[in-house]
């Protein structure tokens, strides 16, 4: 069996709002570089099914030569090999080609695994653009998998529950977040090991990009609105703070 | 009357044949504590040059420790139990030797002064104190004090007590029925009080007890090493080889061996099994008393944690002893949960009368787990996540590195020119809270024309993963801050939190980086000493809490208490200086969803009972930490840094 789990590097998620600023269109370059929030649950996902499995395990990620020594801590988990893509459109249609590319180039992958959130601003588009292109079945917000023979037995986290479903050949999943796939810390062995493993660079392809153009980008200003709850009766005052949270949209 | 030895005795010396039995059975023994100990590994350490060290032995720690048994005085009724005792029965072994060398060589020890004085009415005192100490003893087993039977109580210890009482018992009733018979001794007060009851007659009970007497004493002997009284030999030992430097002493790693292709083997990093430790852990566990001292004032277990190092100590010895040395079920036995529930406060080596060393025990099993295993709470596994990614474990936080700053005109330290580097650090630049540290420490040392510059980038110093037993993390965290600094060629430093402070006094000179370090506390301290600054009393009260990594394991006790008897009236808390208990924060557990009661309320609540106004502290995990602890039994803001305190008497 051979499981690929696609990887990205992008801009620390935690740059603060007020902190944060871009150039060009893009976040400052003076960001720290990380794996992708989801995609290091894809990838202890991965790790845990090569284990169960005995599986191979590909990382592949599209991206820049520098990104590679971020992504040595995907081999540092567990992967086997690390497949880097050369290449820098933010175009989910030429980012998926590229992978889909990587994907074919192995020949005998099973299942591809990706983090939920894509590099595209969070629309996460690019997962089922590649499913589609590969001819593949996607299914997003997997929380567990398990393969029973021909099968795979996955669970689809949903706001108010999971749902479970199986399906048999091949698939293209998006991981989302639990408790069970938090990223490991790689052992000090691995981190070493990891440095000397070779990186399979792929010349990357133009691809074919969406129909449409950046004309601009705008990052929200930071505005905090504060509002006193009277307290009286905490379990009334709760209440209220939860209505109100709903109604604004965050919960 | 002169005493005449072996009174009514034959073949006396037939004792000496016992003894020497006692002692080949005793060696025996001993040597298989040895071979025990032996097991682990040789540490490899640099001498460290303290005045009077000799070899591996801290001469100065021996003496106090050891033998004076300086710590036990701080229990007072067990201190001056086990004085009696232990001074009692050496002064008894030194009479009964003297008995023996006038026997065999006539030493004249039975005449004049020195026989009335010494022989006579010293003995019976040592004799004396020492029953009262084996009383006291006995009866604290029958009723022992929580901290003896928590979480296991130990066995053995009764009947080395009971083999003692019925030889001093023996030896004064010997004694009352040879006066009772030979004629009073004036100074033998004892002997004469059990004379005034015995017959003088009862020669052969005489002869029964005398031989009983005797070879009690072999048997205790002979016994001292199959029994917890081997701690008589085991507790000087592990004093006189204990560092005593406050605080656990962690070292640094070196990591090259991993990236060397040639090497033959990489060495297993932490301890998982008994063997992985080095000889001086495996005395510490065969030297535990067992007295739980460390578990009465751990933090931890005081708030209903899974951690009591006393259980650690215990569980460690109780495998040595069954020879299980090679047992790989040690961690999970201990379990991950208690060893990351440390907060690495030292209390619990301050309070151990044996010169333990718990926490390193309990970092040696975390750093196993979690740079061999991978294993570590979720909250402290995001810290370190986050420090490898970004270089502070603050993940979350709605803080950038500059906003601590905003508003202010810091200067940034420049090669050559600036003479102190202020390391703001990085609870201190992401922590709202905190923030407010720093900016009070630009004002103080602005006021104070003091030459200062921070780093263009924040970056932890790495104490937070070396604590939570990441020290592969450190080492990267440190290596970057020690090249910086020689790039600007910083000299100085003067550090915000005690964390850093700690890190950067002994973990970074063996690394390479050899600073001069002043902790924010005692730099305030100078500058009002030295007139450069004039805070303004606001006549308060201010009780003051010890962060564990100033106090503790620094001995820096002192100088906050002056900047804060300049700000208004000290109080302190009933746990203070070396006997501080902890905010909970410390060894990553400012990132641990603890359960039970939280160590921070149990510290807050203890500070506000005092009913000073304010709580000042020196670090900003304490700082924040208080804060968290107080918001459950009030809403008014109470404790603050003694830096914003200080500011705020400039304005
Ligand atoms: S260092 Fe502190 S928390 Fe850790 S075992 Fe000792 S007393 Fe308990
Ligand atoms: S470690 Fe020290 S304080 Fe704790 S039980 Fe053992 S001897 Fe007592």
């Amino acid at each position: 069996m051979h499981i690929a789990v696609l990887a990205k590097v992008v801009p620390d998620y935690e740059v603060p709002s007020a902190d944060f600023e871009l150039t060009d269109s893009r976040a400052h370059s003076r960001y720290t570089r990380m794996i992708g929030l989801y995609d290091e649950n894809a990838i202890e996902t991965g790790v845990q099914l090569k284990e169960a499995c005995k599986a191979k395990l590909t990382i592949i990620s599209y991206g820049k030569t520098e990104d590679i020594s971020v992504l040595r801590k995907a081999i540092a988990m567990g992967g086997d090999a690390l497949h880097l893509v050369m290449g820098d459109s933010d175009d989910p249609f030429v980012i998926a080609e590229n992978l889909k590319m990587a994907i074919d180039g192995l020949g005998d992958v099973d299942l591809v695994l990706a983090g939920q959130q894509s590099a595209d601003m969070d629309r996460g588009v690019v997962h089922s653009i590649l499913a589609g292109m590969l001819g593949w079945q996607f299914l997003p917000q997997i929380s567990r998998i398990q393969s029973e023979g021909d099968l795979w037995m996955v669970a689809q986290a949903h706001e108010n529950g999971t749902r479970n479903l199986q399906f048999s050949g091949k698939g293209v999943l998006s991981i989302t977040s639990i408790p069970e796939n938090v990223p490991r810390i790689p052992v000090v062995r691995a981190i070493f090991a990891a440095k000397k493993k070779p990186v399979e660079k792929i010349e990357g392809i133009p691809g074919t990009p969406m129909n449409a153009k950046e004309v601009s980008v705008e990052i929200p200003k930071m505005e905090s609105v504060c509002e006193f709850l009277p307290i009286e009766d905490m379990a009334e005052t709760a209440t209220t703070l939860l209505s109100k949270l709903r109604e604004e949209r965050y919960l | 009357m002169t005493r005449i030895p072996y009174w009514n005795i034959s073949y006396g010396i037939l004792i000496d044949l016992f003894a020497l039995v006692a002692v080949i059975v005793f060696a025996r023994g001993a040597y298989g504590h040895w071979l025990r100990i032996r097991q682990g590994k040789v540490r490899v350490r640099k001498a460290v040059d303290l005045p009077g060290k000799i070899g591996p032995v801290f001469v100065y720690a021996l003496v106090t420790k050891g033998i004076l048994g300086a710590k036990l005085y701080k229990k007072i009724f067990t201190g001056v139990a086990h004085g009696f005792l232990f001074w009692g029965m050496l002064v008894l072994g030194v009479g009964t030797t003297l008995v023996v060398l006038n026997v065999l060589f006539g030493l004249p020890v039975f005449q004049g002064g020195f026989n009335r004085w010494f022989m006579s009415f010293f003995l019976d005192l040592a004799g004396f104190a020492a029953l009262i100490g084996l009383l006291f003893f006995l009866i604290r087993r029958w009723l022992p004090p929580e901290r003896l039977v928590t979480p296991k109580a130990r066995i053995g210890f009764s009947v080395q007590i009971g083999i003692l009482m019925a030889v001093i018992i023996t030896g004064f009733l010997v004694e009352g029925i040879r006066i009772a018979a030979t004629g009073p001794d004036p100074y033998a007060f004892v002997g004469n009080f059990m004379a005034a009851w015995l017959p003088g007659s009862a020669l052969a009970a005489h002869r029964i007890l005398w031989w009983g007497h005797g070879l009690l004493c072999m048997l205790f002997i002979a016994y001292i090493p199959y029994s917890p009284m081997m701690h008589i030999l085991l507790v000087p030992t592990n004093t006189a080889l204990a560092d005593p430097m406050p605080g656990s002493k962690m070292g640094v790693m070196d990591f090259s061996s991993f990236d060397d292709e040639d090497a033959e083997e990489m060495p297993t990093l932490g301890c998982t099994r008994l063997v992985d430790f080095t000889r001086k852990r495996l005395l510490d566990y065969a030297s535990c008393l067992w007295c739980g001292r460390c578990h009465e004032v751990c933090p931890a277990a005081s708030t209903e944690k899974p951690l009591s190092p006393k259980g650690v100590m215990v569980t460690l010895a109780e495998r040595l002893t069954n020879g299980q040395v090679e047992d790989e079920n040690l961690i999970d036995d201990i379990t991950e949960e208690a060893l990351f529930a440390c907060t690495t406060c030292t209390a619990c080596m301050e309070a151990c009368p044996a010169c333990i060393n718990q926490p390193k025990t309990i970092l040696k099993f975390r750093q196993n787990l979690v740079m061999e295993q991978s294993r570590i709470p979720e909250l402290m596994g995001k810290a370190m996540t986050s420090l490898e990614q970004r270089a502070h474990p603050f993940f979350g936080t709605g803080s950038g590195p500059k906003e601590w700053c905003k508003d202010l005109d810091v200067p940034i330290f420049a090669k050559g020119e600036t003479e102190y580097l202020l390391w703001i650090g990085c609870s201190v630049t992401y922590e709202e809270r905190a923030q407010k540290i720093a900016r009070a420490m630009v004002r103080i040392l602005d006021r104070a024309g003091v030459s200062y510059g921070i780093l263009e980038e924040s970056r932890c110093t790495g104490d937070p993963a070396k604590q939570m037993g990441n020290e592969f993390m450190f080492s990267e965290l440190a290596q970057t801050n020690i090249e910086e600094f020689d790039d600007l060629g910083v000299e100085k430093i003067i550090t915000l939190c005690p964390h850093c402070y700690n890190s950067f006094t002994r973990h970074y000179p063996p690394m390479g980086g050899n600073y001069t370090v002043i902790p924010h506390a005692v730099f305030i301290d100078q500058l009002i000493a030295g007139g450069k600054i004039v805070p303004r009393s606001g006549g308060q009260s201010i009780v003051y809490h010890d962060p564990c990594y100033l106090g503790r394991r620094n001995r820096i006790f002192d100088a906050p208490r002056n900047v804060i008897g300049r700000l208004g009236r000290l109080v302190e808390m009933p746990r203070h200086g070396a006997e501080s208990f902890c905010c909970g924060g410390g060894g990553g557990n400012y990132w641990a969803e603890e359960v039970g009661t939280r160590i921070n309320q149990v510290r807050s609540k203890e500070a506000l009972d005092t009913g000073a106004e304010r709580i000042a502290t020196a670090c900003p995990f304490c700082l924040l930490m208080i804060t968290d602890g107080t918001k459950k039994f009030t809403e008014e803001p109470k404790a603050f840094d003694i830096a914003e305190l200080v500011a705020e008497g400039l304005e």
